[in-house]
């Protein structure tokens, strides 16, 4: 790929436990790599080996007895497979190094597998007449302290501890009740089964089952077993020593000169390659990183796609034990509906008085309409007192004014409130009549209560995009200049909800709306308690993220966090109660959806049912997750499942950053001493004899520490990271003709200023070592950026961290390639490159949901100037000038 | 209106009372539309200086007067209130304000001590004693809760002689008042709420009120040298008539069948399924009985009616039809609107109001000024406060003190203060606020020992609104500070405001509401699980396994020869043979 620079010394000496892993003898091999198959075959769904495999006492029978050999083998998952690998390999080399891999073989596989499974079946089944599964190389493990604690109790009888003396024999049995104690679902009496085999094995009765030596060995020399397999044991360890090699004087010394257990030259090859290997700091410090970023994407992504499965998720429960939904009776029926009616009658009429004649009603909110609505209000006995408001984005004005009306809490003192909005216009710009008449109806009829603790405040905006934003800010004093203060104001705000109905027909299910801006999302208890109250109570379905059907399949569930991180990862406002998420006030959206049975009374009691448990709280909602992804109504993921996923993902720029930097700490070496010995400098003291020794020293003298020349690479990044400044404020500032047009020209400027920046480059003749600094601070700044997006922006980070995975990869292209494959690859490159730049990522995602660019743009500048959204900063402080400094690496080398 | 009324009431009261002791009781009802009432229980009893002192007393509560010797208070002020004082729509408070306290419990007393250390403990002495008294948490009141205000109030009574007198105040924002404060306040009357108004006072209907405020002032009256020492209870509330005339049995608001809803039916599409609620029903009738649940139970046969037209009034619309208990006799007072009423002294006394088209209303008096304070910006480090002054008046400018006193862990930030002034024309323009602010008492607080204490004297011109804002920060409690209930927040106890109206003699006081104020908080359920689970672990596996490991074990003869090796063990053995050899001399030298 790249043409090796000097490498440093490796920073660790990973020899050891490399050559402990690669002495493993041939039997603990086989059985380390058949655990890793079951546990990997666990994996998939349709086949479950556990079932297949494990000891069942019950499913026991004569066609089933494959199960008495096969339960040591499999594992019930990752942490289970870790655990037992880790237990069991170091017992089982010790054994096998003793005995011979023919014995362990026999052992293993035949008596000492079956006979822990037969006492354990006896007991479990005949004595205590239950059925529990047991798995697991665990009992292997205990056989083996119990075989060798009575080896130890031969030599070193007692433990004492003061006047007591402790058998040694007995420490298995302390282990096993520990583990039993400490670790969950683990089987005591599995374990105690295998641990009095392991007695019995220890004590010699169970010699009968070893096959004879003289039978094993005529096996081995007949197939000659010793010369065909590596790794293999011999019967006969006294001819061939505990690997089957005899130390010779003249091997290599040093923790590192172990040699493998072989014989013969037939592995020849094999031992030099592993020995190039271990031995090659050009395998660690170049190929390694890129292993190991391509690595971590492909787990990133993985990680994703398990998310919906069911151990990786979880079920929802409310966690705010103060809310209590569905405790409650609601009221909210009978002769309310004959108001409802009333009302909506009463503001249908004043809709019909303007723009009649057209044949299509106006639909937009009137003074008279708002004049009705206030004197309905005050009529109800609220506190009602109105706001007006004007934005301005992208050359468009949009102003409006708020209604809102305080129910004051009979006794209260003013200190918490809770918000019912009711916008005019629905987030999709229909007519919310029947919200605004839902809200009215709940407003007389809330007065009448005396039990409330927190105000309710009903908010009526004209729309649901700025009339909330407005409100909000105002009544945390945070509004801009051209928002009018609010008048009237009670105490903090504990929840939200927003009533959308925006058609006549009755309805069949509800839409919970929940993402806020910038991705903040309201606490899960209110949601689960919307979800609770509706389902559960009213009988009302409930659904998210517009998955209209959904039958809790894989696909279904995947389906619908990919949408919900979609939607948080633009962070825009997706309803009136997005412009809550900031100011730390838990809101969500109830809208109605489809043509069922549901009328707006059952609407009316949901949000009854909600008010009533918000107005229960004590707190403020802390309990439950802020951090999740949710993937139907009752299953979410929470952050500490779902984040190494973008983590990872962030990890992978910062693994290859590191790597880069330690590269370009050393001065090169001439390149064809590297590519002849292609072996680590080797330590001075040891005893080499080999021709290797000249070339090494050689190398060792070449490769000293350099001096980093910082001044261009940083400049660059930072530079081009300032730079990203320009295009925010352009596509922040334009008016709302220019967005395509801006577009297209940012693709072009973004086409050419790579190539640009290369030609400055390759004029100021840039060594390969700037060059590598230059893509290791820019990705360095990169992971670092993504990783804390990540705890900020989960989806975001991770969408953003997909589209910058090919920056890791891309570099500038050796002088020293031929030049037409030369042109050829960073050409394409830059092709490749160009399709994942911002602007055509833009295109692209507008072509594929089917809306204009404007539309996304302008509701991108409307986020920036009214919501306070950051999405564009990270595009273009974060994403392009990492993205520019990726094209001019690969630009660099057409000049 | 009301004030001059109720003023008028007091005076005849006291000029009654200054002969000797002797107790008086009234009750003085008024509507407000919609639908409210005000109830304001009065109950004053007198008792002479020298009785009181000679511990000779007859209508003078004993438990308190007691309490009030040995804390050597000359002077006591206690309010239990709950809810907010709806000024738009019941106009000015009663009695000026003057008897209503912030949300929860507030007090404040003039002690007689030699210096401040005194004062504090005998004030100390006070809250414990009155907490007992009144079931309340009045023994909160630290020092951190306690203030001594320089302008926001003055004595009520005569002090005469009384030199060295000092006021301490202090408040309880988030207290709760209920039942178990009522009936420590009833013992307190001479017919402990058997008879008389009192028999009105039950915790259930009280307790429902949107508004309520218990007052007891002590103060010592003098006219020349003869002084009396005056116990007066008030307890003013209004109530909802509504909610209050629904009966106990069906408390729930369930929706009224369909046929009895009040209906515009002048609306075209008005239908059996269809109704516009009438926007103006009018004030429903309503009589005693039905409001609180019983009648007034005959006259307290201690009271003093001499003087007085009646003990229960009622200031109403003079075309609405009340109809009282048989029996009583009615008397109209000079302005149209006041009928007052003395029930019989021994049967049951009720009041029927008719309901009431509007046509005319009682003119409600428009409060001297509006105030408003609420916390504003976001977040758990920083905020803001915000007190909005509104002066309604279209001539007259306002002045007044303005007094609050902030916990320890709200840190004004007093150079952030800025006033923005919003004139008649409706344009908002920053000042300066010494334009606005006459004078300033500050008084920084001192973590964990004392709170802020700000007074301030300011003047809101006319027709203007006044906006005062400053920035402060919250401070960050260490894990005992915060109370072990659910963490809704912490209270701040509401600002007095002071009017000084020349014209009328006696101060104005309004109160804002209580706020509360969020502080970052620890979910203290997870550091306590975390700790308790891994120091289970810990101290079951690691600690008796680090034991065995670290412990040498030796037999006997060892550990005394390894001990012999040590400087102490050295030393020791030094020692004891310098002692043989010591006591080998001696006893050779015996």
């Amino acid at each position: 790929m790249v043409s090796p620079a000097a490498l440093p010394p490796l920073p660790f000496n990973p020899s050891r436990v490399r050559s402990y892993l690669l002495r493993l003898p041939l039997f603990t091999r086989l059985v380390v790599l058949v655990i890793i198959l079951f546990w990997l075959l666990e994996l998939q769904t349709v086949w479950s080996v556990v079932q297949w495999g494990s000891l069942i006492p019950d499913e026991i029978g004569l066609s089933t007895m494959y199960r008495l050999n096969t339960y040591p083998v499999i594992h019930t998952g990752f942490f289970h497979t870790f655990i037992n690998l880790l237990a069991v390999t170091p017992l089982l080399e010790r054994f096998e190094a003793e005995h011979g891999t023919l014995t362990a073989i026999a052992l293993f596989i035949g008596p000492l597998s079956t006979l822990p499974a037969g006492i354990y079946l006896v007991i479990e089944k005949f004595i205590l007449h239950s059925n529990t599964a047991v798995a697991g190389a665990s009992v292997w493990a205990f056989l083996l302290l119990g075989s060798e604690s009575i080896r130890t109790f031969k030599s070193n009888p007692y433990f004492s501890l003061g006047n007591y003396k402790i058998p040694t024999w007995t420490s298995p049995l302390f282990a096993c009740v520990l583990v039993w104690i400490l670790v969950p679902n683990t089987s005591f009496l599995g374990h105690l089964c295998s641990v009095l085999i392991g007695y019995l094995l220890g004590l010699g009765y169970l010699k009968f089952f070893v096959p004879p030596e003289k039978i094993l060995r005529w096996i081995e020399g007949k197939l000659n077993l010793l010369g065909r397999l590596p790794h293999y044991v011999s019967v006969d360890q006294k001819t061939y020593g505990r690997y089957g090699v005899l130390p010779t004087a003249g091997a290599p010394g040093g923790e590192r000169g172990t040699p493998m257990s072989f014989l013969g030259g037939s592995s020849m090859a094999l031992k030099s390659s592993i020995r190039k290997l271990r031995n090659n700091p050009q395998f660690l410090f170049i190929r390694l990183p890129y292993i190991l970023s391509f690595l971590c994407i492909v787990a990133g992504v993985v990680w994703l796609f398990l998310l919906p499965l069911d151990d990786y998720s979880r079920k929802n429960y409310i966690s705010e034990n103060a809310l209590l939904p569905g405790q409650v009776h609601a009221y909210f029926s009978g002769s309310e509906q004959h108001i409802f009616r009333g009302y909506k009658k009463e503001l249908e009429g004043l809709l019909g008085n303007e723009g009649s004649e057209e044949g299509q009603k106006n639909e937009e909110r009137t003074p008279v309409i708002s004049d009705k609505i206030q004197s309905i209000l005050r009529a109800a006995g609220l506190k009602v007192a109105t706001q007006e408001y004007e934005y301005t984005s992208s050359g468009i004005s949009h102003r409006g004014e708020n209604i809102y009306a305080i129910i004051q809490a009979p006794r209260g003192d003013a200190t918490e409130a809770i918000v019912l909005v009711a916008a005019w216009k629905t987030v999709n710009g229909e007519l919310n009549l029947n919200g605004v008449t839902l809200a009215l109806t709940l407003a007389r009829y809330f007065k009448r209560w005396s039990l409330w603790s927190k105000d309710i405040i009903f908010v009526l905006p004209p729309d649901s995009k700025t009339g909330t934003q407005a409100w909000i800010d105002a009544y945390h004093d945070m509004q801009p200049s051209t928002v009018q203060p609010l008048p009237l104001k009670s105490g903090a705000l504990q929840g939200g909800l927003v009533i959308e109905y925006p058609f006549n027909h009755r309805f069949e299910n509800l839409h919970i709306v929940y993402d806020g801006v910038n991705g903040q999302l309201p606490n899960l208890d209110i949601f689960n308690t919307a979800v609770s109250i509706a389902g559960g109570q009213m009988g009302i379905g409930t659904r998210l993220q517009e998955m209209w059907e959904h039958n809790g399949s894989y696909e279904k569930r995947l389906q619908t966090m990919l949408r919900g991180m979609v939607k948080q990862g633009f962070g825009y406002a997706t309803g009136a109660h997005s412009s809550f998420m900031p100011y730390h006030i838990d809101a969500i959206t109830l809208q109605t959806h489809g043509n069922g049975w549901q009328d707006e009374m059952a609407l009316g009691r949901t949000v009854e049912g909600l008010t009533r448990s918000l107005n229960n709280l004590l707190e403020h909602l802390h309990q439950s997750f802020f951090f999740y992804l949710l993937m139907q109504t009752h299953r979410f993921v929470s952050i500490g499942t779902y984040l190494p996923s973008a983590m990872l993902i962030a990890g992978n720029f910062t693994i290859m950053a590191i790597a880069l930097w330690l590269r370009t700490g050393y001065s090169q070496g001439s390149p064809n001493v590297i590519a002849a010995t292609n072996d680590e400098k080797t330590s001075e003291k040891s005893p080499l004899t080999s021709p290797d020794k000249a070339d090494s020293v050689e190398q060792e003298t070449t490769n000293k520490a350099a001096e980093r020349q910082l001044a261009l690479p940083l400049s660059l990044v930072v530079g081009l990271h300032l730079l990203g400044l320009i295009p925010l404020y352009i596509f922040n500032n334009l008016s709302h003709g220019n967005y395509t047009l801006a577009t297209l020209i940012s693709i072009v400027t973004n086409a050419l200023l790579p190539l640009l920046l290369a030609a400055l480059l390759s004029r100021n003749s840039t060594t390969t070592q700037q060059t590598h600094l230059i893509k290791s601070l820019s990705l360095l700044l990169l992971g670092l950026f993504l990783s804390t997006l990540a705890t900020l922006n989960f989806s975001l980070s991770f969408m953003i961290g997909l589209l910058c995975a090919p920056l890791s990869f891309v570099h500038r292209i050796s002088a020293e390639t031929a030049p037409v494959l030369r042109y050829t690859l960073s050409i394409a490159g830059l092709v490749f490159l160009n399709i994942l730049s911002p602007p055509v990522v833009l295109l692209a995602g507008c072509a594929y949901f089917g809306v204009s660019v404007e539309t996304v743009l302008m509701e991108a500048a409307f986020g920036w100037d009214v919501w306070g959204m950051w999405t564009q900063v990270v595009v273009w402080c974060v994403w392009w000038p990492t993205w520019v400094v990726g094209g001019a690496l690969v630009g660099v080398s057409l000049f | 209106m009301t004030t001059i009324f109720l003023f008028a009431l007091l005076v005849s009261a006291l000029s009654a009372a200054s002969a000797a002791s002797n107790y008086h009781e009234s009750l003085n009802l008024q509507p407000f539309p919609p639908s409210s009432l005000l109830a304001s229980f009065n109950f004053k009893s007198n008792t002479t200086q020298t009785s009181f002192e000679k511990q000779h007393f007859q209508y003078f509560p004993r438990a308190l007067g007691q309490i009030l010797q040995h804390a050597n208070t000359r002077e006591l002020h206690l309010r239990f209130t709950t809810g907010r004082w709806d000024s738009e729509s019941w106009g000015s408070r009663p009695w000026d304000g003057a008897k209503e306290g912030g949300t929860g419990v507030e007090l404040w007393a003039w002690i007689d001590a030699q210096d401040d250390e005194t004062a504090f403990a005998k004030w100390i002495t006070l809250t414990q004693s009155l907490s007992g008294l009144f079931c309340a948490s009045l023994n909160f009141i630290d020092s951190t809760r306690t203030t001594r205000p320089v302008a926001s109030f003055e004595p009520a009574g005569d002090h005469i002689g009384s030199e060295n007198l000092h006021l301490l105040h202090g408040t309880l924002p988030g207290e709760v008042v209920c039942t178990e404060n009522l009936t420590p306040f009833l013992k307190l009357l001479p017919c402990k709420g058997k008879a008389g108004v009192a028999s009105l006072l039950d915790g259930h209907k009280l307790f429902d009120a949107a508004w309520q405020s218990m007052s007891i002032d002590v103060r010592p009256v003098c006219a020349g040298t003869d002084c009396l020492v005056q116990i007066d209870q008030t307890v003013d509330i209004v109530l909802d008539i509504d909610r209050s005339k629904r009966s106990r049995a069906n408390p729930i608001p369930r929706p009224v069948p369909g046929d009895k809803l009040d209906c515009d039916t002048s609306k075209p599409y008005h239908a059996r399924d269809t109704c516009y609620p009438q926007e103006n029903p009018g004030e429903k009738a309503w009589s005693i009985t039905e409001l609180f649940g019983r009648s007034i139970s005959g006259s307290c046969p201690l009271a003093d009616s001499q003087g007085s037209d009646g003990t229960v009034c009622l200031r109403i619309a003079p075309e609405r039809e009340v109809r009282p208990s048989p029996e009583s006799v009615e008397t109209r007072s000079s302005d149209e609107f006041t009928r007052c009423f003395t029930p019989p002294p021994s049967t049951a006394f009720d009041l029927a109001v008719s309901e009431h088209k509007i046509q005319s209303t009682v003119p409600l008096d428009e409060p001297v000024l509006y105030a408003e304070r609420t916390i504003v910006g976001h977040g758990q480090e920083r905020g803001g406060m915000r007190i909005i002054f509104d002066n309604p008046s279209s001539s007259k400018a306002v002045d007044f003190i303005y007094f609050e006193t902030l916990p320890w862990f709200l840190r004004p930030y007093i150079h952030t203060l800025q006033a923005t002034i919003t004139g008649l024309d409706g344009v908002r323009r920053q000042v300066r606020t010494s334009e606005i602010i006459k004078e300033t008492f500050y008084r920084p607080g001192i973590d964990r020992e004392r709170g802020t204490q700000l007074e301030l004297g300011l003047s809101v011109p006319p027709g203007s609104r006044v906006t005062l804002n400053y920035d402060f920060e919250k401070a960050i409690l260490r894990y005992t500070e915060y109370p072990p209930d659910a963490n809704r927040g912490f209270n701040v106890a509401p600002a007095v405001i002071k009017v000084s109206s020349p014209e009328a003699g006696r101060p104005i006081y309004l109160r804002t509401t209580s706020l509360l104020l969020p502080l970052p908080t620890p979910d203290f359920s997870m550091p306590y699980n975390v700790i308790i689970l891994t120091s289970t672990v810990i101290a079951l596996t690691f600690g008796s396994i680090f034991n065995l490991l670290v412990r040498r074990f030796v037999t006997a003869e060892e550990a005394s020869a390894l001990r012999a090796q040590t400087l102490k063990g050295r030393l020791g053995g030094k020692i004891v043979a310098l002692r043989d050899k010591v006591r080998g001399k001696s006893s050779k030298v015996e």
